[in-house]
């Protein structure tokens, strides 16, 4: 397999809901499925709920803004969106454009985008970020004259659903960063993804019990992906989910378990497509990841698909 | 010969008292906690006692189990009562498999014409030892649950004796026979069933892991053939199978099931036993989770599958004219299989029972309907 070469991923910013909220507040809500306990015992304390008049395409733009605010938004010739969930609609739907007010349209015009196209992900689920990442790759392999992609997720859980997916406590959350041509604080080497469609219609039990062997599986593939084995990368970012989670794959994968990164999961939970773009820019920002090292990001979502990211530290 | 067989119409008691119907005068021991349930019983084994076999109650936990047994009529006993489950406590393991062993010696001691008393063990009473495991009795190196612990505890009790005593030792049962029909569902079945489901994708244990498993026919057999062995202690198992080679030949029947297919389900990994505590840990916590009902079976056994042994059956095989081995990965592709088409009726079963329910929403409903517009024609 091809490594991808001179591809770079920089600008990591993330924006999360307003309300900062302990899992106790939230299952006292009945915002939770499972008991508080249970949840805290897992590694999760604190999530962010959207306020009533917030959306997510407005924690988009306040992850953009971030970038747009460091001057990373020059020359985006494209806009790759993910997102998950459909935007709540408050009324029947007689004219059907109305369901196609797309955010992305909306981010290109906010932000003077002028010669950015726009492509929606929707169907990737929690993974969509990474295929976000894989998408704009590919973008600036087709279109040799581009030179910066703008990747973007967010969701927002509609009012009245649980914040609890899969037995993860979840975040509203926007994340964005820049795919281009230029060195940046990261080399995109690879992005690998698998689907099972099968498990489409998976319940959270089949969730959590393919859980293990896909991620096995994602992870050491891409690791080959780029000649290397799980053990040979340095660090793990993954979602954040069940901290026993982790330890036990990093078992499977013979990997030390202090490699894997993912200290927000008590301070944000699972931010659907979020959360690792929330770990990465926390690993980068504590100067432990050093030039040259390899980094997996690790994702998996309803579809059911598992994505893998490996990235390059190069400054 | 008159024999007596505690736990009668258990699982492999039934089959033995079955295969010695035609040369032997059966005593048939069975727990009842009141005459409704032994003429239950009594009536379950109707077979055996039609012709003229006795149904006499035997409670182990009872001060004299065996009141209503003359001890004078009674030339072979088989003991195959017991609690058999990995997640026994300590308490009741050793009220029942360990003093109810005493009870049976106790007994046996007062039978003047005794010529064998059997005890049904298993083959992890050997407990945490690993590699070769001789048919010869074994020291306490520890035990992986009160199980285990209380069989072997039983067999010292016998060895002790200055009885005729023959210990037969007992592999894993996944099928009544070749055919891969499942009797009894033990932590074989479930655990291949949550892999079946995808509820479950690590496996416990070394793939290299020797087991033992057997057919409930091959396991009777042995019984009696070692019922007119010499005293001694056997291990009724034939050749070993790799864990890993279970696993491959099981997931190699379900991938030919078109819901599994459709599914498109991964085969599971091998996980060291940290691994697979964390897992058991985690998933007790989950709400409603779907391991929990199988985990109290699967954790206490599946440290057995980190502890690899090979158990050697040489003197069974010697003691037993015509033995034949049976092939162990056969029967588990047939117990696969047979539990693949048990889930498709458990399924049938339940989409028929949630059409029934909507039919009878739908009745319900209907009939609300007709209420509704009596009670508006009544209005008018």
């Amino acid at each position: 397999m091809m490594v991808m070469d001179g591809v770079y991923l920089g600008s990591p910013a993330y924006a999360l809901g307003s309300r900062k909220q302990h899992v106790r507040e939230s299952a006292e809500a009945g915002l939770l499925r499972s008991a508080a306990s249970d949840l805290e015992a897992a590694g999760f304390r604190w999530h962010h709920v959207c306020g009533p008049d917030e959306s997510a395409y407005d924690l988009a733009r306040q992850a953009v803004a971030e970038i747009a605010g460091n001057g990373g938004l020059r020359d985006i010739d494209a806009i790759v969106y993910a997102t998950c969930l459909p935007e709540p609609q408050q009324h029947p739907v007689r004219d059907v454009k109305m369901l196609m007010d797309f955010p992305a349209s909306r981010l290109q015009a906010e932000f003077g985008l002028r010669d950015a196209i726009v492509v929606g992900l929707h169907q990737q689920a929690c993974t969509g970020m990474l295929g976000a990442l894989r998408v704009a790759k590919a973008l600036l392999v087709s279109e040799p004259s581009w030179r910066r992609i703008l990747c973007v997720t967010a969701d927002r859980f509609p009012d009245g659903a649980w914040y609890e997916q899969a037995y993860n406590v979840i975040s509203d959350g926007a994340a964005a960063c820049v795919v281009g041509r230029e060195p940046d604080v990261c080399r995109l080497l690879t992005v690998h993804h698998i689907t099972n469609g099968g498990l489409g219609r998976a319940g959270d039990d089949e969730t959590v019990g393919t859980y293990f062997a896909y991620t096995h599986r994602i992870v050491r593939e891409t690791a080959d992906r780029i000649g290397a084995t799980p053990p040979e990368l340095e660090w793990i970012v993954p979602q954040n989910t069940h901290e026993q989670a982790w330890r036990i794959l990093a078992r499977l994968l013979a990997v030390d378990h202090g490699r894997v990164w993912h200290p927000s999961l008590p301070d944000v939970g699972h931010v659907i497509s979020a959360d690792v773009m929330v770990n990465l820019a926390a690993l980068l920002a504590s100067g432990q990841a050093q030039p040259g090292d390899r980094i997996a990001l690790a994702m998996a979502g309803f579809g059911l698909n598992w994505q893998c990211a490996a990235l390059e530290v190069t400054r | 010969m008159t024999t007596l067989i505690t736990g009668a119409d258990g699982y492999l008691g039934r089959r033995i008292a079955t295969a010695l119907l035609g040369s032997d005068d059966l005593v048939l021991g069975v727990r009842a906690a009141d005459n409704a349930e032994l003429n239950r019983k009594r009536a379950a084994l109707a077979h055996l006692s039609h012709l003229g076999h006795q149904v006499v109650p035997v409670d182990l936990r009872d001060d004299d189990p065996f009141a209503y047994v003359d001890p004078g009529r009674i030339t072979r006993i088989v003991h195959a009562a017991a609690l058999i489950r990995f997640d026994l406590e300590r308490a009741d393991a050793e009220q029942v498999n360990v003093t109810g062993t005493a009870r049976v010696r106790e007994f046996a001691e007062r039978c003047d014409r005794l010529d064998r008393l059997m005890f049904l063990s298993t083959l992890y009473a050997a407990g945490r030892r690993r590699g070769d495991i001789r048919e010869s009795r074994l020291g306490d190196v520890g035990f992986v649950n009160h199980y285990e612990w209380s069989k072997w505890a039983a067999e010292e009790l016998l060895l002790d004796s200055d009885l005729p005593v023959t210990i037969l030792r007992l592999p894993t049962v996944i099928a009544e026979d070749a055919t891969g029909a499942i009797g009894q569902f033990n932590v074989f079945h479930h655990t291949l069933r949550l892999f079946h489901r995808g509820l479950l994708t690590l496996v416990p244990g070394d793939p290299a892991t020797p087991l033992s498993l057997a057919t409930a026919e091959f396991t009777a057999d042995a019984a009696v053939a070692m019922l007119a062995a010499n005293p001694g202690i056997y291990h009724a198992c034939a050749g070993p199978v790799a864990l890993g080679e279970v696993i491959e030949t099981a997931f190699t029947v379900f991938e030919a099931d078109p819901d599994f297919q459709r599914r498109m389900l991964p085969r599971p990994v091998s996980c060291d036993r940290a691994a697979f505590l964390d897992l058991a840990d985690a998933a007790s916590r989950l709400r409603g989770g779907a391991l929990q009902p199988v985990l109290p079976s699967l954790l206490p056994f599946a440290e057995q599958l980190y502890l690899p042994k090979t158990f050697r059956a040489d003197r069974l095989r010697a003691a037993w004219p015509g033995y034949r081995e049976h092939d162990s990965l056969a029967v588990v592709a047939a117990a696969a299989r047979a539990l693949v088409v048990a889930l498709a009726d458990r399924r049938a079963d339940s989409d028929a029972a949630v059409s029934r329910g909507a039919s009878s929403e739908r009745a319900a409903s209907g009939s609300q309907t007709a209420e509704k517009g009596r009670a508006h024609a009544a209005a008018r």
